[in-house]
């Protein structure tokens, strides 16, 4: 409870007094909470392995609780009974198992506000509770859901006058709220309530208005009585903007009402975003386009300058001929560089014949030159894909066949749904996922170092626990298993049913069995002794095994189990016999079993023999365990072996 | 994936949960040393393992049971798992691949209109919670396909459900629904 604040000046110094059972707040002396200990639940273990939770007085807690949680959110009485009747039912329904009652409280409260329509918002309970409004609404739903309670939608109208009175408006505040009731009605029928925040609409609603009567109130203020953020009321405001209801003047506002409906807003958002991805595609489409007509015209030009170089190359090579040998080297490099130059001419114009293909073009433009170099890129690509390794280079159906052939000689699993099918497993992307040696032992290296600390203390952790063992102070924990799973009960009468139920839910403490049972005994003789016991000797296993060592030694768990059992089963009707004698034949080694674990337990009765060591304290266990399996085995439940073990938990 | 016997509605899933058990312990701290692909997160005591071919997200835990996610059908969530095992099994664990299962699909469609949400959860009380303190969404479960599905104002719908079949059939049930309460598109934009 250190982390509690003071709900009434909310200081954290909070004083709890267990003697008197109440926390106080020494800030301010107000008693926060006063019989604490009814508030907690308290769990039992009851000796019949179940558990059941004591001393909470539910009714009494959760009145004064509701009551607590609506004073503060100013319900009247009327409310607080309804919300108090939703409780009761959601506790007769167990709707308050495993949620917290304080949760349950406040959907109750909120319920209440929801039907009645009070301006309440879930936001206010979990503010006044300090917890998550998602949880709370969780439970709310829960429990609307459960108690079929069909709260109405939420109006956003409700809030107006409360935020508007929040915001002091003074005198005009009646005026204001009703401008502010007049937009939200337009901005209903304009589609922009769905699925929004009503407080958020609501505070958008009033800010308008409040500007609308000359107040000056800024976002700010408004986002701090509506709680909404701050980009959440801009966004409704734009919303707002965007309705042609903003484009009229106060006064044709206020005299007005447009007819039509907008599409909502997110609607609007989505078809407008879609547009404007049209848009750019149709652009983006014209540009190209553009290009393609420029490039056309950077080709004509290249033409025209190419058609009018082969001149100024003959005349080079004229010039050659009767030059010296210096002039037919430049002229050479002369003709290197043309060449050059037409294998640009060239690239470039492959490049817009690219661009024509792909934009699927005209593909109608003057190409002339170029074409025997067309040739030269494919192959070049292809000579850079070929280095890819194919399937059959890098052997891996070999190595498929081989893992499937391992796999094939595993014995583990030559049949049924275990079985991996490979099929269409690519075995080397696989492998390049998992790191080969190198690589795994330097990252090894960096995982140990970097989680050294935890290594140590895992070490530290387990010298601990061997150090102790050896004290024999260490105790395992075991895991605790759910006490709901219980064997079946298998009975051929009700009666008998009733009786097995009994015995394995103990229902009341109060009851005095051994009357029962004197009860129930007067009922019959008992002719079915030896076989009956048997049938219980699951029970009884279950109950000498719950027992600790020492108690053990004190008496015989069986048989003193068995005493008890033995006249509750010996008044099983007549129709008993026939299943007792059905079961009889497969029994001549059962026959002898009851007694058997008696001798077993007799022998492990001694206290000395517990005292020496712990260890051995299972070994008894297991001896007596297999008879009793067997046993049950005739009575059908297999499964019994591992069930009694998880009885341990108890 | 599916089509309404009325209107063609393109039901698009967009993930895939399932879960299989390989049977046998799996050191998690060896597949975080071995593996290429993975996130060890110790303080939880599981592994993430990535596939780029289905490309799936798989959690490990070391009793042997392995929750894979991120596929887009049930097909390729069992190829993505089958793979997984298989990676598994290179790593050195003699994996059994067994209990395969889908648990659950997530799938959007999208209404050609718009809803009334307030009128839809009017009209389908029990079924419908529309809660827009909480979320902005309807909220409408089906029980007996155990699928959920949120219902928007702009005519998206989400739908969760145990498998692809359950989607389609909750998206075929709740369309006479919603249809009742649509809102006519008033401005036509293309």
């Amino acid at each position: 409870m250190t982390g509690r604040v003071c709900r009434g000046c909310g200081g954290t110094d909070i004083e709890l007094d267990a003697a008197r059972g109440d926390a106080v707040c020494t800030a301010c002396g107000s008693v926060l909470e006063d019989n604490i200990i009814v508030s907690e639940v308290q769990f039992v273990e009851s000796s019949g392995g179940g558990s059941s939770a004591v001393g909470q007085f539910v009714s009494l807690d959760g009145r004064r609780h509701i009551h607590h949680l609506g004073n503060q959110l100013q319900l009247n009485q009327h409310c607080l009974d309804t919300a108090f009747n939703f409780f009761k039912m959601a506790v007769s329904r167990h709707l308050t198992r495993g949620r917290k009652m304080a949760h349950v409280i406040a959907a109750c409260l909120y319920l209440v506000c929801r039907t009645e329509g009070t301006p309440h918002m879930l936001l206010d309970l979990s503010d006044l509770l300090q917890v998550n409004v998602y949880v709370l609404g969780k439970t709310f739903l829960l429990l609307a859901r459960e108690l079929c309670i069909n709260a109405p939608a939420i109006d956003p109208c409700l809030y107006i006058p409360r935020f508007a009175h929040l915001l002091e408006f003074g005198e005009k505040n009646h005026e204001v709220s009703m401008t502010a009731l007049r937009l939200l009605q337009r901005m209903k029928r304009d589609w922009m309530h769905t699925g929004r925040r009503p407080s958020g609409l609501c505070g958008a609603a009033l800010l308008v208005a409040a500007r609308m009567h000359d107040f000056r109130r800024t976002v700010k203020e408004v986002i701090s009585v509506v709680k909404v953020c701050e980009s959440t009321l801009r966004k409704r405001l734009t919303e707002f903007e965007d309705t042609p209801t903003s484009q009229l003047t106060i006064d044709e506002f206020m005299k007005i009402d447009l007819e039509e409906e907008c599409d909502p807003p997110s609607y609007t958002a989505g078809q407008r975003k879609l547009r404007m991805k049209q848009l750019e595609q149709v652009l983006s489409k014209k540009l190209e386009e553009v290009e393609g007509e420029i490039s056309s015209y950077q080709d004509a030009i290249e033409i025209e300058l190419e058609n009018s170089r082969p001149k100024a190359k003959g005349g080079l090579a004229s010039l050659a001929k009767d030059g010296s040998t210096e002039d037919t080297t430049s002229s050479l490099c002369g003709e290197e560089d043309t060449e050059d130059e037409e294998l640009e001419a060239a690239a470039s114009h492959l490049n817009k014949d690219l661009y024509r293909e792909l934009l699927g073009g005209a593909p109608g433009s003057s190409e002339a030159a170029g074409s025997p170099e067309w040739g030269g890129r494919p192959p070049a690509l292809g000579s850079l894909l070929d280095p890819l390794p194919t399937a059959a280079s890098l052997g891996i159906s070999d190595s498929i066949r081989e893992c499937i052939s391992s796999q094939s000689s595993d014995p583990k699993d030559a049949s049924g749904d275990g079985e991996l099918d490979l099929s269409g497993i690519d075995d080397l992307e696989i492998d390049r996922y998992i790191l080969n040696e190198s690589e795994a032992r330097v990252k090894a290296e960096l995982w140990m170092r970097e989680n050294a600390e935890y290594l140590r203390e895992q070490r530290e952790k387990e010298a601990r626990i061997a150090k102790e063992k050896e004290l024999g102070i260490y105790k395992e924990h075991k895991p605790k298993k759910s006490c709901k799973r219980r064997e079946p009960i298998q009975a051929s009468t009700a009666r008998e049913a009733i009786e097995k139920m009994l015995e394995q839910k103990k229902i009341s403490s109060k009851i005095n069995y051994s009357v029962l049972r004197g009860l129930s005994s007067a009922g019959g003789g008992s002719p079915h002794r030896e076989d009956a016991q048997p049938k219980h000797s699951a029970s009884a296993r279950k109950l000498s095994r719950r027992r600790t060592p020492a108690s053990r030694s004190g008496a015989d768990p069986v048989t003193s189990v068995g005493k008890r059992l033995r006249p509750l089963v010996s008044t099983q009707p007549a129709k008993k016999v026939a299943t007792g004698e059905a079961l009889l034949p497969s029994s001549p080694t059962l026959g002898s079993e009851p007694a058997r674990p008696q001798a077993v337990l007799v022998e492990s009765g001694p206290v000395s023999y517990h005292a020496d060591e712990e260890a051995d304290e299972e070994e008894p266990d297991e001896e007596d365990g297999e008879p009793c399996v067997s046993a049950l085995q005739m009575m059908g439940s297999n499964d019994y072996g591992c069930d009694g073990d998880e009885d341990d938990g108890y | 994936m599916d089509a309404d016997s009325d209107v063609a509605l393109d039901i698009l899933i967009t993930n895939v949960v399932c879960v299989f058990r390989t049977r046998c312990h799996l050191n998690l701290r060896k597949i975080a040393l071995e593996g290429a692909n993975v996130i060890y997160k110790r303080d939880v005591g599981k592994v993430l393992m990535k596939l780029r071919k289905p490309r799936i997200t798989a959690t490990i835990w070391s009793s042997g049971k392995i929750i894979c996610t991120g596929a887009t059908s049930e097909e390729e969530a069992k190829f993505g798992a089958r793979r997984l095992a298989r990676s598994l099994q290179k790593l050195g664990f003699q994996v059994i691949f067994t209990d395969f299962k889908v648990v659950n699909v997530l799938a959007v469609c999208n209404m050609p209109f718009e809803i009334r949400l307030p009128e839809f959860t009017k009209n389908n009380r029990p079924h419908a919670s529309y809660e827009p303190e909480l979320h902005p969404a309807v909220c409408y479960r089906i029980k007996s396909l155990r699928a959920t599905l949120q219902i928007f104002s702009t005519g998206s719908i989400t739908v969760t459900g145990p498998n692809v079949k359950a989607v389609a059939t909750a998206v075929e049930q709740i369309y006479p629904f919603v249809f009742e309460s649509r809102k006519e598109i008033l401005s036509f934009t293309t």
